[in-house]
């Protein structure tokens, strides 16, 4: 399967996506054209120039557009290919795939219950700005990763249900919506990151956590600082995929702003794959932050956790704020 | 049915633009749209060849393919038309064209798209054939009124040739046997999954 | 899978249309060919005129469901002459459609022709009159514009004399319009008066004439298509005629034709030949002395041609001598293979034409490079054939009739020239007193060592060149060989950045008292220099708001309709030519054989005043109707032969093409080959005019042992005269009118009057009766003895790189011509010893772009157009772009030897292998830029160009030819560096 081959070797050159210029034909120097020559009988073949390693067929044009001096660029159908099957897969897959887990976890285990039952007593685990940056991205998220949905399946999904008009006017709706939420929610990440790094370092804990099963499976609760292992994976899923999705997206924002056709198709693809990946990693946080753990959704619901929630699953951050005292253990009115 | 195509000669075109400017007056299109653009490889060196390129009405059309809003569709004469109601500007369908055929206007925030124009094959848009709307949102209509588009009618040296595939396809055949050389049928794999043999 | 949509109520009109135009869905072969223009058609359907149309400031799109109204013009670019349909709706042009019948352009145009229609949406036209009023522009009325100009130079005529005022003419008038301007001059009083064609092919009307006694296109395009080899020197026809490159292709292919370009740029046209020959600029004649030595040496040469038909080839032969393979490609570069090779493709696979342009005739050796690309055709006996001849591109629509109607310092319309003759012969067709109009001229007095001229002799004195016109500003008056400097100017139709040496011509325009822009564009003229006052904008339409005749260069004359009114306050030509005679006086002894109404003189009733006079050139048979009835049924004339096959127009050459010999009552059928002895002359044949004598140093200047098909005279004669006619006994066949008129001309010498100014035609009447061709049979000139070089002889350019040829070939020495000096060899020798190659070691050639024409104020203005070329640039070789660490589009600055010190142009750099090392090229069509200032400021609001830049002729320098003062602009140096 070449377009797969290709996108795999593209993907992996995701650096280049920052740093690429347009170039349009830079002419050898020096070269030295001999003085009788047959213009007709050398001229150039489109087949020698699509039998070329990276077949496009480019070469000058006066209108100042880069992109219009690429006369064929067959990659548009590798990336056709992408975006017809391999992406759909990558959605069936996180998102399918996850729903299944998720499904499966939820009948297996159900719902996993404060163990000692609610205390009573409430402790403060996120503060108003924790919290408003948290709902902030990820009321974002909810709305960009629908519209990024309905743009990628919507046509098979969606259309049939509304017809062509309405679709397309929820379509440009999302799009701009896409378009405009995307810098809140970038915003949303910087804060995130600048207010949870220094709680989400990976260290021996984390191991330790991760292999007691992380207490999702069976009944013990290993030990964790404010963020267990788990939460920590989130968070790093959520910066460094929000970052690549940034980075992607704007570019995608500025179309062919210092970037090529190869850049942009590229630029899609890895905005496309990694959202779907974070699409899935999102629903299992959603899960478990919501139906999956009683009392998990207070801590960005009033802020406000039960203590006993507090020492089954954040043992070590629970004695913490123990030993500090104060009004984080006072309980709640 | 004919099946409409596109076939530059590159042995002929000499990069004159009429095609351009013919697309442009046609069509009233404004600065910055190139529907029709003249592309020329190995530029100033020996062998150097033009090439007029524009939508190619491709078959199994990619710009279709990948449109989120499926505001495409193929007539009967094998031409690629799309709707600009439907159309969000997304800009799919320039990634995916092997030909760079769509252009967007530049609208409104961040460098974001308009509703895409591209090549209509002089054919119009799916309102009403000559009405004034269709020619607003996608230009005249010459092909309801049994006219070729106007970028290759005025083509300089008839380089660039537009009618039924088959036989355009002949025409370049024969003068390529008259005359002993061709370059080849620029885009014909991409688009058509065929060459002229010659 | 994707065929759906296109339901219900839209799906309908398409169906049906498809079934109408397209049967079973497929359009018919023959409908088909016939909109790709593969087979010639039927008839188009060109709807009547509609009386009254509205008068609109915009060409709009189409709307639906009102009628369409079909009119033919002719683009207003280049000289190929495509004709253009235009679509009119309520007096709005809406759109355009491919003119299928037309010979010419069988329905096709380049990027210029396809876009014309813009120019009547007229965005940044010129509004309405304008004036300068303290450095500001300001709306004034026609009338108080026309007043003031008229005033104004009635009092420069007081001051400084008539020819104090430069008249600049226009290759964008239509013969009439040209024609008027030259009659304008005439009664105006100067000789001064001048067009593009200066700077364009003067030096091929000189050198051409004096070879073989017309200055034009021997051919046409469509005869190209008959070539077995074609050389193309110094032109890009593919760039600067893309038409015209349809017929060159169809040779090349249906013939397998050999095309050959030899050029120091490898340009578009280059790309599609058979072989390319890249020369260093400036060696053409070492390039074409260097292909004839070939020639002869190896008896390629055609031995019966040249004794039957050719004067002087032993001269020629000598010189050629000189040029070995060794020492051609020591000057040119040009190996002496290659040029065998296409020595030998030349003389012996014909037909074969040569084909040039600018890079032959923009040369301070112009004249010299024409006549030795003569001599290659003469020698090979490539000349009055079909698929032969000197086929030369001209540059504009109309510069061949602005020529031939006399925008030029040296003549009287159709080539008459000042003598005494000539100006009798034009004052008997306007019915004017002879004596008033040498009133009309200044005396000049004895100045600068000079002798004094008389008004007669002032009148047949040539005038000012438009290369020069600001030396004749700026010069001291005693240097300037007339009554006083030059300190006005009226310009119709003509760009300010055509010229070399800007930064001289801008000082120019700072002194002139009077400044007059006739133009639908203000031009360079009117903002490349600071001035406050006695300025004037007049904006005049494009021919597609009026009607009237142009030549194309293949001398076919086309009739174009006025598609709409004149946009805005816009007036034709015609009426304010009008309007200034008639504020100067003299409308009513101008315009009194000429109908005029309401002020508005007809185009169809000059043409007839045109047909009169035009004896000397065969302008007297196409008189409006004919050419009418020939844009009306187009689709009958061959592609081939231009012959019309059958239809109204039967047996004519499209456009009859000059000659169209004697009254159009007479129905010759023009020229399409000229000196063609195949022919009958009444079918278009023809000898070589017997222009020159009847020998030169005892041998024979008429033809032997040759004259044209069916002649009576089957040997050598001379022009036709009375007194010929008398002794052959042909004046019996005059009619006693024809015999009254001769008379009345001839005075008491009816013998000396000639076909040239038999007003009653009967002489060429009888001519054609009798199978002879009135201007004698005579023999091509291989030595032209009358110019400065009779031999054509290499001289290195003025600024050259290869400062040890000079004294080998140096520069013509310093003369004077045309009223100024000509310094050429000082200059040159100045150079040398400021090592100006050392300073400026690149050479700087240029030329033409697609999108672009001449001066390009109109098309820089043309929104579709300047889209398409946004910034000035320059070519220039990797080796010297690398060397100077410049990359390919980046901002560079640009040089010339005689630009101000320290002063730069500034431009994109093209980095390109199309340019050899050493070598940079430059587009001539931009301006608006000045060495790196903004102009676009001074233009009257709203009327700036889209796209302004720099222009090349601020970094040209000096160099005029002897002949023609035709300017240098393809071999200069320049420096180039990053910016």
């Amino acid at each position: 399967m070449r377009p797969l081959s290709q996108i795999v070797a593209r993907l992996a050159s995701a650096v280049a996506l920052c740093i690429s210029l347009i170039c349009v034909a830079v002419p050898p120097a020096g070269a030295q054209q001999p003085t009788s020559i047959n213009p007709t009988a050398s001229s150039v073949k489109e087949e020698q120039l699509l039998r070329q390693l990276n077949p496009t067929v480019a070469g000058r044009i006066t209108i100042p557009d880069g992109k219009a001096a690429v006369l064929i660029q067959p990659a548009g159908q590798d990336w056709r290919s992408f975006h017809q099957t391999t992406q759909a897969w990558i959605g069936a897959i996180t998102i399918l795939g996850m729903g299944g887990v998720i499904l499966a976890f939820y009948f297996v285990r159900g719902r996993i219950p404060i163990g000692a039952g609610p205390s009573g007593k409430f402790i403060l685990r996120f503060n108003g700005f924790e919290r408003f940056v948290h709902w902030l991205t990820a009321g974002c998220f909810i709305v960009l990763a629908l519209t990024g949905l309905n743009i990628s399946f919507g046509k098979t999904l969606v259309m049939p249900l509304l017809g062509a008009e309405a679709f397309a006017f929820i379509s440009q709706m999302g799009k701009f919506a896409h378009n405009f939420l995307a810098f809140p929610f970038m915003l949303g990440l910087v804060f995130m990151f600048l207010v949870w790094v220094k709680d989400n370092v990976p260290n021996a804990i984390d191991v330790a956590w991760f292999k007691a099963g992380g207490g999702l499976i069976g009944s013990a609760h290993p030990p964790a600082k404010k963020f267990n292992g788990g939460q920590k994976l989130i968070f790093w899923s959520v910066i460094l995929g929000g970052a690549a999705l940034s980075v992607s997206g704007v570019l995608l924002l500025f179309p062919f702003t210092g970037t090529t056709i190869a850049d942009m198709q590229l630029a899609q693809m890895v905005h496309a794959a990694v959202s779907l990946v974070l699409v899935g990693i999102m629903i299992a946080h959603i899960y478990i932050g919501s139906v999956g753990m009683e009392g998990a959704f207070d801590a960005m619901g009033s802020g406000q956790v039960d203590l006993n929630w507090a020492k089954e699953h954040h043992s070590l951050w629970a004695a913490e704020q123990g030993a500090k005292g104060g009004r984080s253990a006072q309980p709640a009115e | 049915m004919a099946r409409m195509k596109f076939l530059c000669d590159a042995d002929r075109c000499i990069e004159c633009n009429a095609c351009v400017t013919a697309c442009k007056n046609e069509h009233e299109v404004p600065w910055g749209i190139n529907r029709r653009r003249v592309v020329t490889i190995n530029d100033g060196k020996p062998g150097e060849r033009s090439v007029s390129m524009a939508c190619m009405h491709c078959t199994d059309a990619p710009c279709a393919a990948v449109c989120p809003v499926d505001c495409f569709y193929t007539t009967a004469d094998g031409v690629v038309l799309h709707s600009k109601d439907l159309c969000i500007g997304c800009g799919y369908c320039f990634y995916a064209c092997p030909f760079g055929a769509p252009q967007y206007p530049r609208v409104g925030n961040f460098g974001s798209r308009g509703k895409m124009d591209k090549c209509t094959y002089c054919a119009g848009g799916p309102e009403a054939d000559g009405s004034a709307a269709e020619y607003a949102k996608y230009g005249s209509n010459r092909l309801a009124e049994g006219k070729l588009p106007l970028c290759a009618e005025m083509c300089s040296t008839k380089a660039l040739l537009a009618g039924d595939g088959e036989i355009i396809a002949s025409i370049y055949r024969e003068r390529v046997l008259k005359r002993g050389y061709g370059s080849g049928a620029w885009g014909w794999s991409t688009a058509y999954k065929e060459t002229v043999k010659t | 899978m994707l065929i759906k949509r296109k339901t219900g109520e839209s799906a309908r009109p398409r169906l049906a249309a498809l079934a109408a135009g397209l049967s079973s869905g497929v359009l018919d072969r023959r409908s088909f060919l016939r909109r790709s223009g593969l087979v010639a058609g039927g008839l188009a359907a060109i709807g009547a005129v509609q009386p009254g149309a509205v008068r609109r400031a915009e060409a709009g799109p189409m709307k639906p469901n009102i009628p369409v109204t079909l009119r033919k013009n002719i683009c207003t670019h280049c000289s190929v002459g495509c004709t253009v349909i235009g679509e009119i709706q309520n007096g709005v042009w809406v759109g355009q459609e491919p003119a299928w019948d037309s010979p010419i352009n069988r329905g096709t145009h380049c990027a210029k022709g396809a876009s014309v229609r813009e120019l009547v949406h007229g965005d940044r036209r010129i509004k309405y009159p304008m004036k300068l009023v303290n450095g500001q522009w300001q709306r004034i009325s026609w009338q108080v514009a026309i007043d003031e100009i008229g005033t104004k130079m009635t009092q420069l005529r007081e001051k400084s004399g008539a020819d104090s005022v430069f008249l600049l003419g226009s290759a964008k008038f239509s013969n009439e319009g040209a024609y008027l301007y030259r009659k304008f001059a005439a009664y105006w009083g100067t000789n001064s008066v001048d067009h593009q064609a200066r700077i364009c092919h003067s030096t091929t009307v000189a050198g051409v004439a004096n070879t073989w006694g017309y200055g034009a296109q021997t051919n046409s395009y469509n005869d190209i298509r008959n070539s077995k080899t074609m050389i193309i020197m110094g032109g890009n026809p593919a760039e600067a005629h893309p038409v015209s490159l349809q017929h060159v292709l169809s040779g090349k292919e249906l013939n397998r034709a050999n095309v050959i370009v030899v050029d120091p740029r490898m340009t578009r046209t280059a790309a599609h030949a058979t072989e390319y020959v890249r020369i260093r600029p400036g060696t053409d004649i070492p390039v074409m002395w260097g292909i004839m030595w070939h020639i002869f040496k190896n008896g390629w040469e055609d031995k019966e041609f040249i004794a039957q038909r050719v004067h002087g080839m032993e001269k020629v032969q000598a010189e050629v001598e000189k040029w070995t393979p060794e020492e051609v490609e020591r000057v040119s570069g040009v190996p002496g293979a290659q040029l065998r090779k296409v020595a030998e493709l030349f003389a012996t696979q014909k037909p074969s034409t040569l084909i040039w342009c600018m890079g032959a005739t923009q040369k301070t050796v112009g004249t010299a490079n024409v006549r030795a690309f003569c001599n290659l055709l003469l020698a090979t006996g490539n000349v009055g054939k079909a698929g032969t001849g000197a086929n030369i591109f001209r540059g504009h629509c109309n510069v061949q009739g602005a020529t031939d109607f006399g925008l030029d310092i040296g003549n009287l319309p159709l080539y008459y020239g000042l003598v005494e003759g000539a100006w009798r012969h034009w004052s008997r067709v306007w019915a004017e007193d002879y004596e008033w109009l040498q009133s009309r001229f200044d005396e000049v007095p004895a100045k600068g060592g000079r002798p004094a001229r008389t008004r007669k002799q002032n009148m047949e004195t040539p005038g000012i060149a438009t290369t020069r016109w600001f030396d004749a500003a700026l010069l001291p008056a005693e240097q300037v060989d007339q009554r006083d400097n030059i300190k006005g100017m009226v310009i119709f139709g003509h760009g300010g950045n055509t010229v070399t040496r800007m930064p001289e011509m801008q000082k120019g325009l700072e002194k002139l008292e009077l400044l007059v822009v006739a133009d639908p564009h203000p031009t360079t003229f009117a903002v490349l220099a600071e001035r406050k006052d006695n300025t004037y904008l007049l904006p005049i339409c494009t021919q597609f708001e009026t009607s009237g005749s142009r030549t194309a260069s293949n001398r076919s004359i086309q009739w174009g309709e006025k598609f709409v009114e004149p946009i805005f306050e816009s007036k034709n030509d015609y009426d304010v030519i009008y309007m200034l005679a008639e504020k100067l006086g003299f409308a009513d002894r101008m315009f009194r054989n000429i109908e005029v109404k309401n002020k508005q003189p007809t185009p169809e009733s000059i043409l007839r005043e045109i047909n009169r006079g035009g004896w000397s050139t065969g302008y007297s048979g196409q008189s409006p109707e004919r050419l009418k009835a020939h844009m009306a049924n187009q689709g009958d004339f061959d592609l081939v032969t231009l012959r019309a096959k059958d239809g109204p127009n039967k047996g004519d050459y499209y456009g009859l093409p000059w000659p169209c010999w004697g009254t159009p009552e007479i129905k010759h059928p023009g020229t399409h080959i000229l000196y063609n002895t195949n022919l009958h002359v009444k079918d278009g044949g023809g000898t070589f005019r017997a222009r020159f004598g009847l020998e030169h140093e005892g041998k024979t200047l008429l033809a032997e042992n040759s004259w044209s098909q069916g002649s009576e005279i089957q040997g050598p004669y001379p022009e036709f005269t009375y007194g010929v006619f008398k002794r052959l006994g042909w004046d019996s066949l005059l009619t006693a009118e024809e015999t009254a008129t001769i008379q009345r001309i001839g005075g008491n010498n009816p013998d000396g009057v000639s076909w040239a100014i038999d007003l009653s035609g009967g002489i060429q009447r009888v001519c054609m009766e009798k199978g002879v061709i009135p201007f004698g049979n005579g023999k091509a000139r291989a030595a032209a003895w009358n110019l400065p070089d009779p031999v054509p002889i290499h001289r290195e350019p003025i600024y050259t790189p290869r400062s040890d040829l000079v004294a080998k070939y140096p520069a013509l020495p310093d003369a004077r011509q045309f009223r100024v000096p000509n310094l050429g060899a000082s200059v040159q020798k100045t150079g040398i010893e400021k090592k100006a190659h050392e300073r400026f070691p690149i050479i700087l050639t240029s030329g033409r772009l697609v999108e672009y024409e001449g001066g390009g104020e109109e098309t820089r203005s043309n929104k579709w157009l300047a889209e398409l070329q946004q910034d000035m640039f320059v070519e220039i070789n990797p080796a010297d772009a690398s060397a100077r660490n410049i990359q390919d589009g980046q901002w560079v600055l640009v040089a010339g030897p005689e630009m101000p010190e320290g002063r730069w142009t500034r431009m994109k750099a093209l980095v390109t292998e199309r340019v050899g090392r050493g070598v940079a090229w430059m587009p001539f069509h931009f301006a608006g830029w000045f060495m790196n200032q903004d102009q676009r400021g001074r233009y009257p609001k709203g009327t700036d160009p889209i796209v302004l830049g720099e222009s090349v002729n601020a970094v040209t320098a000096y160099g005029y030819d002897p002949v023609t003062h035709m300017q240098e602009t393809k071999v200069t140096l320049c420096q180039i560096r990053a910016a």
